[in-house]
This record gives structure tokens, sequence and C-alpha cells, in this order.
């Protein structure tokens, strides 16, 4: 077991005071974060990025993932007392976990929440520690065709396993990839799609945009509900959490059946939101206890938490593997991971295993320091959700266009960021998602030098993707979830069968 | 639904389709500057973003298709209250920007908190005041000084020769 080894060095590194207290600041604002509406996961750590420019990359990512366990964490302690997820990878824990709150179980309903979540990411976790190896080595025997064949199978399984209406995820995807082309092209260096406008020669930030779709677009979904706190008050103690620890393992068909699910949709690009429904409704179809679920059963409690942190670490394993993101925050962070210069893929763990490993060990930590953290401090974060939106809505505005500005100290930003609050407040109401945009800002690039590296190999011809086993295959299984949805109508209108479908979410 | 829509939803789809497609002929118009075919090493400048362009075109066509002959409820987008709720809060942040890049980001932060307390929230002109303050002091300890990464700054603070 190389991997072990690794692992351990990996502890060395991320076992210092000062990146210990980095886990702790990362978590802590996560937490913060995930507990305010309109501030989520992507658009916090987008947020902080800037600000870690000038950190050794270990401590940055360190300091960055820990915020997005934190804000995993954070979405859930709204949605229970308050029935209002902070993060939209949380609904599915309002629909049990409030009410569970409201018949005086707020403390069973947080500790069953934050342990299985705790659970379904320690899950993550080892499959990442297990698997990295294995999939490096094979990841290593991919060239450019192989690679733009794996870009178009995740960007495929949005297409065809998402939920959402497919043309309008297609649509969001290749908007994603034109505004990837904006300014200089790194293969010709000529300026592409900026008309004329110097202000477009640095092309569009994914940063600026993920403000702008996940921040002042949320906040405008959020004004526009009117919504008021009205919380339930929990004391956590921790004899009460004691207890419920001691109840968990009676839930472990649904501790074992929410991790797998998260795994599964993390490491293909699913995301967490998309996980935590499935999981959900994977529950309630099969539990025993089916007739409570919705008022207030603690396995629909643990079934979307465990999914939901499951595929939140386990989104980690692709896009240092591959540099393919499992979800919007891991495409922040890969974003992050080519500004810092690393370059994520199989060779990152041949080049960097000081900051591969360091990292795995880290999310082993910093996702105990976060259950932790997260229960200790449930009613100071309850407290800070009972001061009025007129006064946090207007500074979390103010927060997302600092960080649009610490981008790239350029004005055209902030009108960026607003442009695109406004598109995101359109398109998440007309349920275009938006996930999937982020994803092709981010890998457009590498998925359109990949693409013409191989028609240069191939001098133009298709037919490369076909050339082996391997690409042909990934080809094949691409092309068939793009066309999925036109296998799905006629396999309803020949057999008569309804395809199964994941509800119609918007993929975190 | 008994709240009157402000506007519906099959109108908001169709002017997104419309919008979308627009984007991709813009992108298309702007791809055929370059070479949109086959160059010396391989597919030009233009080959990927033309593409891209036009798949963007038939995807809103398709869109907009949907929108105008598709099976639709006569479901709302907005109603007249929540459109003036989402206004309330998006037309301040739209003077804050303006502000911001005229006058810099503490004064704008300033003007924007006074102004949305005061005039939204129904708070005092001097606790929102010193609301403004404390958030601009804070931006200022953690961003220039603590991380040494500037904000925008105006005339005024060039002035008091802060950066």
């Amino acid at each position: 077991m190389d991997n072990l080894g690794s692992l351990f060095h990996g502890f060395g590194v991320a076992l210092t005071w000062y990146h210990v207290a980095l886990m702790l600041v990362g978590v802590l604002l996560g937490i913060l974060v995930g507990v305010l509406p309109g501030l989520g996961a992507p658009n916090g750590v987008t947020i902080l990025m800037p600000l870690t420019f000038t950190m050794d990359p270990v401590s940055a990512i360190i300091l960055l993932t820990s915020m997005y366990w934190g804000a995993l964490f954070g979405g859930s302690t709204t949605s229970i007392l308050f029935n209002i997820p902070g993060e939209p990878s949380s609904v599915a824990t309002t629909f049990d976990g409030h009410p569970m709150a409201k018949q005086g179980q707020a403390v069973e309903a947080l500790s069953f929440a934050f342990l299985s979540a705790g659970f379904g990411a320690l899950v993550g976790v080892i499959v990442i520690t297990v698997l990295s190896g294995w999939v490096t080595r094979f990841a290593l025997r991919f060239s450019s065709p192989e690679y733009f064949a794996v870009y178009f199978l995740a960007f495929a399984s949005f297409i065809g396993l998402a939920g959402a209406n497919p043309v309008k995820t297609l649509v969001s995807i290749l908007l994603g990839f034109a505004f990837a082309t904006v300014g200089m092209d790194t293969i010709s260096g000529s300026l592409r799609l900026t008309f004329g406008f110097d202000e477009l020669l640095r092309g569009i930030s994914f940063l600026i945009v993920v403000i702008g779709l996940f921040g002042i677009g949320e906040l405008l979904l959020t004004m526009e509900e009117g919504l008021k706190f009205e919380g339930v008050k929990a004391k956590v103690s921790l004899s009460g959490v004691l207890a419920t620890l001691a109840r968990l393992p009676r839930y472990w068909v649904a501790l074992i059946r929410g991790s797998l699910v998260g795994v599964w949709m993390g490491i293909t690009p699913g995301g967490p939101t998309a996980a935590s429904f499935m999981s959900y409704g994977l529950a309630k179809r099969f539990s025993r206890r089916r007739a409570n679920f919705g008022k207030g059963e603690p396995e629909g409690v643990i079934a979307p938490e465990t999914a939901d942190h499951g595929a939140g670490t386990a989104a980690m394993l692709p896009m240092l593997a591959l540099g393919i993101p499992g979800s919007a925050t891991a495409a922040v962070m890969m974003g992050g991971l080519m500004i810092w210069g690393l370059n994520p893929g199989p060779m990152l763990f041949i080049e960097r295993p000081d900051f591969v490993w360091g990292l795995i060990a880290s999310m082993y930590l910093g996702n105990v320091v976060a259950v932790v953290l997260v229960l200790a401090t449930v009613p100071l974060f309850a407290a800070i959700l009972r001061i009025p939106f007129a006064i946090i809505g207007p500074v979390i505005v103010v927060v997302c266009f600092i960080g649009a500005w610490t981008v790239g100290a350029s004005k055209p930003d902030l009108w960026f960021a607003f442009f695109f609050g406004l598109v995101g407040y359109v398109f998440k109401k007309l349920d275009y998602p938006v996930a999937p945009l982020v994803l092709a800002l981010v890998i457009g690039d590498k998925a359109e030098d990949a693409f013409r590296q191989s028609m240069l190999m191939s001098q133009g011809s298709l037919r490369i993707f076909y050339e082996n086993p391997l690409v042909g295959t990934i080809t094949t299984l691409a092309i068939l979830l793009v066309t999925w949805p036109l296998w799905a109508m006629l396999i309803e209108r020949v057999w008569g069968v309804r395809t199964a479908r994941v509800q119609p979410v918007d993929l975190e | 639904m008994t709240e009157r829509a402000l506007v519906s939803r099959a109108t908001m789809e169709i002017a997104t389709a419309l919008a979308t497609g627009a984007a991709g002929a813009a992108v298309m118009w702007g791809s055929i500057e370059h070479d949109i075919g086959w160059g010396d090493s391989g597919p030009a400048a233009g080959y990927f973003p033309f593409r891209i362009g036009a798949l963007i075109v038939l995807g809103s066509l398709a869109n907009l298709g949907f929108a105008l002959w598709g099976r639709h409820e006569h479901s709302v987008f907005v109603t007249a209250e929540q459109g003036k709720r989402v206004l309330a809060f998006a037309l301040p942040i739209l003077g804050f920007v303006i502000v911001s890049l005229f006058l810099g980001m503490y004064l704008g932060t300033i003007l924007y908190l006074f102004f949305v307390m005061v005039f939204q929230g129904g708070y005092g002109p001097i606790r929102a005041l010193a609301l403004g303050i404390a958030v601009a002091v804070a931006m200022r300890l953690i961003f220039p000084l603590w991380f040494k990464v500037p904000l925008l700054i105006g005339p005024l603070e060039a002035w008091l020769g802060l950066y």
C-alpha cells in the first residue's frame, strides 16, 4: 500500500500548527458562509481565493477546502433550525430536519445531520485515498484524445443525468465554453471575441462569474421571497450529542447507501445537491419507515446529509487526478490550482506529492474539526441569523463586490459581477443549471486545447476518438449519455416504462 | 396563484432564449474575424468558438420553440410584489457599483449601507452611519493592511494619502 505511506507523509505536511490553525479559520468562515443565505460554498471560496494568491499552495488549498467543509455543514444548521437551506445542497435536509426541530428534537436533528455528514465525508476521503493511486496510473495513459473524451463525458453526464432540461443544460455549458474563449488564444496567440473592448483582453474570470451567478443571483432570489427567519432555539449539549451518536449505528443502511450515492455523484460530476436529493429519494422509496418521511424522520436527515458530504469530498478525486471538477466549488478550486501554477491531473501526484497528500490528509482532519466546531457553534451562528436581513443582505453584497475587485483590481469586473448576478437570477428561475456553465468556463481552454491537439495528431479526422479501446469506450459512453434523453423517451414510448429521473434540481 | 403576474414565465422563457441566441450569434460573428477553418497548425483560432456559437444558436432556437409551442401552464415568472422586492434590492446595488467606481469602495459602502438601512430597513441615521463606518474600517483592516490587497479607492482616499 504505497498510498498509505503517502498518506502518512501527508499527515506530516498537514499536522503543523499553522495548517491546523488555517483549518480552524477555514471551517469557521465556511460555516458562516454556509449559514448565510446568498453566500454559498462556491461563492465563499471564490471571494477568499484572491487572498490566497500570495500563500503557499498547500496552505492555500487547506484553507479553501476547510472552508468548503464548513460551508457544507453550515448549510444544514439553517435548514434544520430555520427551514431555510443555507446551501442548495441542504435543501433535502429541510424535509425532515425542520419537522424534527419543531417537535422539540432540534438537538437530535442537528447531531444526526452533522455526525452522518461527517461519516459521509470520511467515506469520501477513504475512497479518495484508496482510489487515487489507481486513477492516476490509469490517467497517465491518457493523451489529448482521451482527455477530450473525458471532458466530453463529464459534460455529457450533465445533459444525460442531471434531470434538468437537457437543451437548457446544453446552452448553459456552451455559454461557459464561449466565455472561456474570450481573450488571448493560448495556441495561436490571437485575441478572440473581444469585440474591440480592451477590457476583454484578459478574458472573463471564472471567479467573477461565480460571484455574480452564485452570490448576487442567489441574493436576488432570496430577497424575492421576502424571507423571515423564525427559527427554533436549540441548546446543544454533549450528552445529547453522545446519545444521538449511540443511536446512529441503527441507521447503518441509510448511512452506507447515502455515502455510496454521494461518492458516486461526486466522482461523476453530479455534485452534492443532486446527490442529496437522490439519496433522500432512494431512502424514501426503500426505507421501512418511509411512512414517517417528511414528518420528522431521522433517516430523512441522515440520507441526504451523508450523500451531500460524500459527494463534496469525493469531488476532489476527479479534480486532482484528471483535472475534471466534480462540483462547482471543486471547479473554482481547480481554477485556483491553475492560478497557483499547479497543473491538475495525474502528473500532480508525481510532481507535487506533498501538495496532493497534504490536502488528502487535511480532509480527514478538516472534517473531524468541522463536526466538532459546527456542533459547538450552533448557538452563535443561529444568533447571527437573527440579525435582520436588511443589514446582513447589503453587507453580503459589499463582500461579494470586494471579492470581485480583489480578483484583478479591474473596474469592469464590478459590472461583470452585477451582470452575471442578473443572469444567475433569471437562469435559476427558469431552471437553466448554472454549475455546468462554471465548469465549462474553468476547463473550456483545456478542452479546446485537447481537441485541437487531437485534431493535429489525426490531421483532422474525428476517427481519433475511436482509435483505441480506451478512448473509444469513453467516447461511446459520452455519446450514449448525451443522447440519453432521447433514449429515455424511446424506451417510454416503446415499452411504456417510465424511466427513473432525478428531481430537477440545480446542481451545486 | 392568485397573485398578479408582473411577467409571465412564457414571456421570460422567450426573452431568455432570444438573449442566449443573440449571445451565440455574437460569438459566431466575433469568431469569423479569425480563420474558422483549418490552418497550417490544425484547427484555427476561430474554429472552436464558431461552432460553439452555432450550437448556442441552435439550442436557443430549440428553447424558443419549446417556449412558443410547448405545453405550459400559465405560470408566473415574477409577481408584482416579488418584482418590487427584487428591484428594491437590485437598484441600490447598481447605485453602489456606480458610486464605488467614482468615489471608491469605502465611501460607496458607507453610502450604500446608510441608504438601505435608513430608507428600507427603517433604522435611525446614526446607527446606519455607524454600521457603514464599522464595515469600512473592517474592510480597510482586513484587505489592504492584513492581506496587502488594496481596494478600489476614490479621490477622497487619494487626498487623505491612503492607498
